[in-house]
Formats: structure tokens, sequence, C-alpha cells
């Protein structure tokens, strides 16, 4: 395994306990053009961020010592911002919104598409604002008149508080907290539902649509939400941590 | 290799958990019934044997307390019989009860257990495809095992979502099933098969529209979903597919009927159960979890689900939804 002296290539921490997994991640990484570390429990993850300052974490959730959100719990306590992706392995609604609110960037469900990781690792690096919060990791976004404060779970629109419904509000964060990248109907449905179903990405449309209704945004030329033909959606209006 | 207790919901079911099944109360008290024949056995060989005691009485008190002696009996015997019937009943809602965690948490694992050997499976797959990149041979091979694996995890994913839906929370919000049922016959009009089933939907408008159902529209769009690409899934061209729902006093009737390849009687009972597939879904692709899902949304909105089928005339499935109050 390539230690992490990248020269220009991204520097990633690579942290799970299952070898299989690890074995044959790192080389698939290390060919898609990232220098990649190698460790296997919480502990070492944190010594080896405090050693090596990666430029991105990929985190199993499930891991002895400490699990991969305790790491993500200690790092941003710390005030270490290095974009994070967690691996999880749990699906349930609850656990990939905790892995979301405790300020993780991305997550991906096991089993995965390993260039999907390839490809969610180079937005999160994309986004990434080098010595600030991640959008991930902040209470408050905002975009122009928009507000959102992810605690309480409450949006404004000027002076306006919106009312949504739980599911639109996991919509509209996870949009704005990746803004500017495109967002497949499966992705969001699994989001939304942690399974991907033929005839759910329906469900997708229709709460997009509940969004733009309660935002004022018109589909045709929007401020906020965009479609994208033919794959999905994207926040296209420029976010910040206010 | 130590793990921990893979998330909340399993957290929380093991909580419930304690090992050997359904503890009834113990009912001990119910010897103190037998305590005056012990106290009067007691108390019996102190007395003078010589002894003798008459009670007199006239006719009318003799008759009135035999009456109530054994309108005393007749109540005792009932009250115990009704005991033993609730007791019965907690202990068969029990063991059901522990049967259906067992099986959530058997489906759990199994998915939790699977999970990191099949992400290894697809990284080696792609590592596979990219060491034999140009060489022509493998390339088949590869795709097919890589489809295979992705079946795999879509099953197992499947599973552990039916065995979530039973205790995740769902949203409670009004539902016009008319506007449902109108987006479940567009969609399943897209369906390849379906440009020659006689595809009708019928909602009532007189003396007024569908009511409100309260619960989460994905999942009732998805159940339905379920029922009507079933019923083009297993008929034929020229069949008719029939959506319909009707105000029924407190409960919305929605039924998906068909005429088309029906059920044999001997595969009624095993319909709604989990990976479940007939004869006649054979060469027909599907997990065998549509009825099953079916079952858990429609039982999570505090409803019921029946199907009545004739082989070689028909399905139809009857799905009753609490109105929202």
């Amino acid at each position: 395994m390539a230690d992490a002296v990248g020269g220009g290539r991204p520097r990633v921490l690579l942290a799970d306990d299952e070898p299989a997994i690890t074995a044959n991640l790192g080389p698939f990484l290390e060919r898609a053009g990232f220098a990649v570390h190698v460790v296997s429990d919480g502990p070492a993850a944190l010594a080896a961020v405090a050693e090596l300052d990666p430029d991105l974490c990929v985190l199993d959730v499930l891991m002895p010592g400490l699990d991969g959100r305790e790491v993500l719990r200690r790092l941003r306590a710390a005030g270490q911002w290095q974009p994070v992706v967690l691996l999880t392995r749990v699906g349930e609604a609850g656990e990939r919104a905790m892995a979301l609110e405790e300020g993780a960037d991305d997550y991906l469900n096991k089993p995965f598409d390993p260039q999907e990781l390839v490809a969610r690792m180079r937005a999160v690096l994309r986004r990434a604002r080098p010595g600030r919060p991640p959008l991930a990791a902040t209470g408050r976004l905002r975009s122009g008149p928009l507000r959102l404060d992810r605690a309480s779970r409450r949006v404004w629109l000027g002076d306006s508080e919106l009312q949504l419904t739980p599911k639109a509000m996991t919509l509209l964060d996870y949009l704005m907290t990746h803004p500017d990248e495109v967002l497949t109907r499966d992705r969001l449905l699994e989001l939304l539902w942690g399974f991907d179903h033929p005839v759910g990405t329906r469900a997708v449309d229709n709460r997009i649509a509940e969004l733009r209704r309660i935002l004022g945004d018109d589909a045709g030329q929007p401020r906020w939400i965009e479609t994208v033909p033919g794959l999905g959606y994207r926040f296209a209006a420029p976010v910040d941590a206010p | 290799m130590r793990r921990e207790a893979p998330g909340g919901l399993v957290r929380r079911s093991m909580r419930r958990e304690t090992p050997g099944g359904p503890v009834s109360r113990p009912t001990w008290w119910w010897w103190l019934a037998a305590a005056p024949a012990v106290v009067a056995a007691a108390v019996a060989p102190v007395l003078p044997g010589g002894t003798r005691v008459y009670a007199t009485t006239s006719a009318r008190w003799a008759v009135a307390g035999c009456g109530l002696l054994v309108s005393l009996l007749v109540a005792g015997t009932l009250g115990l019989r009704a005991y033993v019937g609730r007791v019965r009943a907690r202990a068969a809602a029990e063991a059901a009860g522990w049967a259906a965690t067992d099986r959530r948490r058997l489906l759990l694992r199994l998915d939790h257990e699977l999970k990191n050997p099949l992400t290894a499976i697809h990284i080696g797959l792609a590592n596979l495809r990219a060491a034999t990149a140009g060489a022509a041979s493998g390339d088949g091979a590869l795709g097919s095992v890589q489809a295979q694996v992705v079946r795999l995890g879509r099953l197992v994913a499947d599973l552990r979502k039916l065995a979530e839906l039973e205790t995740q929370p769902i949203e409670r919000l009004p539902v016009d099933v008319g506007d449902l049922l109108r987006e479940v016959h567009a969609a399943v009009r897209e369906l390849p098969d379906a440009a020659d089933r006689d595809l009708t939907l019928t909602l009532p408008q007189a003396p007024w529209p569908l009511p409100p159902v309260s619960g989460d529209r994905d999942l009732l769009f998805l159940a339905v979903h379920n029922l009507a690409s079933n019923a083009v899934k297993f008929s034929q061209p020229g069949d008719t597919v029939e959506l319909r729902a009707a105000e029924e006093r407190d409960h919305l009737v929605v039924e998906v009927a068909d005429t088309g390849a029906g059920i044999p009687a001997d595969e009624l009972s095993e319909v709604w159960t989990e990976l479940a597939r007939g004869r006649a879904a054979r060469g027909v692709p599907g997990t065998g979890l549509g009825l099953a899902l079916v079952r858990t949304v429609v039982a999570r909105h505090g409803g019921q689900a029946t199907l009545r089928s004739r082989e070689q005339l028909g399905t139809v499935v009857t799905l009753r939804l609490p109105l929202a109050r």
C-alpha cells in the first residue's frame, strides 16, 4: 500500500477493519489517482489523521476500538475539517440522517460500486474549503434569501418560515450541502428511503415538485433546484455558511 | 473481530429479548382456591367425633340457597374458563410477536453479515476488470458475475427494507388516493407489456370524490404499483386489468383485479410471505417480495389486504385502508 506521500495526488485515509475490502479498495483507489493510507481501526485512524493530515478520509462506520462516527465526531471536535465519507452498513433512514448530521460530507451504503465511491470522493474534494468547516459540518446554510437551520430543521425564505414535510426537509438539506453536484434520482431515492425501487424515482420527482412549490421555484427557470435532463437534479445556487 | 451491534433498530429490538422465548406470569394465587379445603381438613380431626350437627330451614330458603350455590359454581367455572382463554391468547400473541421479532432480526443480521463480502466482491471484480482490460475472453464472464452480485445485493437490501418497514416511523399525512391511483395507472401503462392489456381506472365522483387516508404516499404508491404491475405480469394480451376504489363507511377500499392466469388453490396461503414465488412466476422476473411489501405497507397504515383468485380466471387484491380522521 502506498504511503500518504502523494506527489500531487490527493492523500486519502482509508479505515476499514475488513481486510478483504481494504486489500481490494486500496489498489482500486490508487489506480483512480489517490495516494492511499490504510488503517484497520478507529484509534489508528485518529493517529493517522494527526500524523499525515490527509486530504480526505473514508471511514467504515463499524470498526473496533472507535467506530467511524465516533472518529468523525472527535475529528470535528478537534477542529479537523478534512472531508469525510462514511461507509455505512445499516441502511436505515435514521442512520443515514445521523451520518449527515454529524458532519460527514457524504456516505455510501455497503455494498457499493467502487466507481460510485470515487465519484463521491472527487465531488467531496471539489467542494472542500481548506481550513474551513465543510458545509456538511455547519449548522446553518444560506443561499440568497433561503436559510436553513439544520439542527432545528427549520427553513426561512426571507422573513417567513416555510413548512416542509420531514422528507422534503431531508431532501433540501442534502441538496444544499451538495451544491452544484448532479444528484441522480436513484441517489436521492436512496437518501429518502434507503433503497432504490424502479418506480420509486417518481417519489423523488414528487418531493422535488413539493420543494419547488414551497420555495416558489420555477422549474422552467429555476433559481435553486435545477433539473438535469436524463440524470437528476442539482442545487444550482451558491451556498454559504453564515 | 469485535463488532458493534448494527444500528439503532437492532439495538432497540434486542433490548426486548430474553433467551428462551416467552415467559408467562406465575399463577400461584389460584392455589388460594384450595385454602378452605386445607383449613377444613386441618380443623376436622380436632372436633369431637360424636357430635351431630342439624340445621333446619324453610323450603323457601333451601331452594333459594341451592339456587345461589349453583349460580356461584357456574359463575366460578365461567370465570376460570375466561381466564384460561385470556392466558392462552396472550401466550399465542407473545409467541407470534417473538416469531416476528426473530424473523426481523434474522433478516437484519443476514443483511449485515453479507454486506462486507458483497462489497469486497464488487471491488475485486472492478480490479479484475482493470487487470484483464484488453483481454476480451474474460469480459463476458466478469459481466455476468457482476450482474449476479448486483442481484444478490438487491435481494438482501430488499429483505432488510421489508424488515425495517415493519418498525420504522412512517409519515402520517393526508393522501389523495384518487390522485395516487391515477399516477399508478399512468405508470403501469408505461410498462412494456401493458400496451395490449385493457387497463381501466374507476374512481367515484358522486356523491363526492374519495376522502383522504392518512399515511405515507410513497409507500402506498409502491404497494398499489406492485399489485398493478403484478396484474400486468401475470396476464396475457387482451386481458383486463382494473384499478378501482370506493368509500365504505370508515374505510377506503382499493381493488386491483385482473383476468389473468390466477393462482392455484394450493399456493394461495403462501402468497403474502417473503420469497414466495408460485409455479406461474417461473420465468417471470421478480423477487417474490412484492406481496410481502404490500402486506407490510397496508398493515402499517392500519389496514388489511386480502386476495381472491381462481386459476385461469384471474385475481383480485383488496386493500382496506382506514380513512383519515
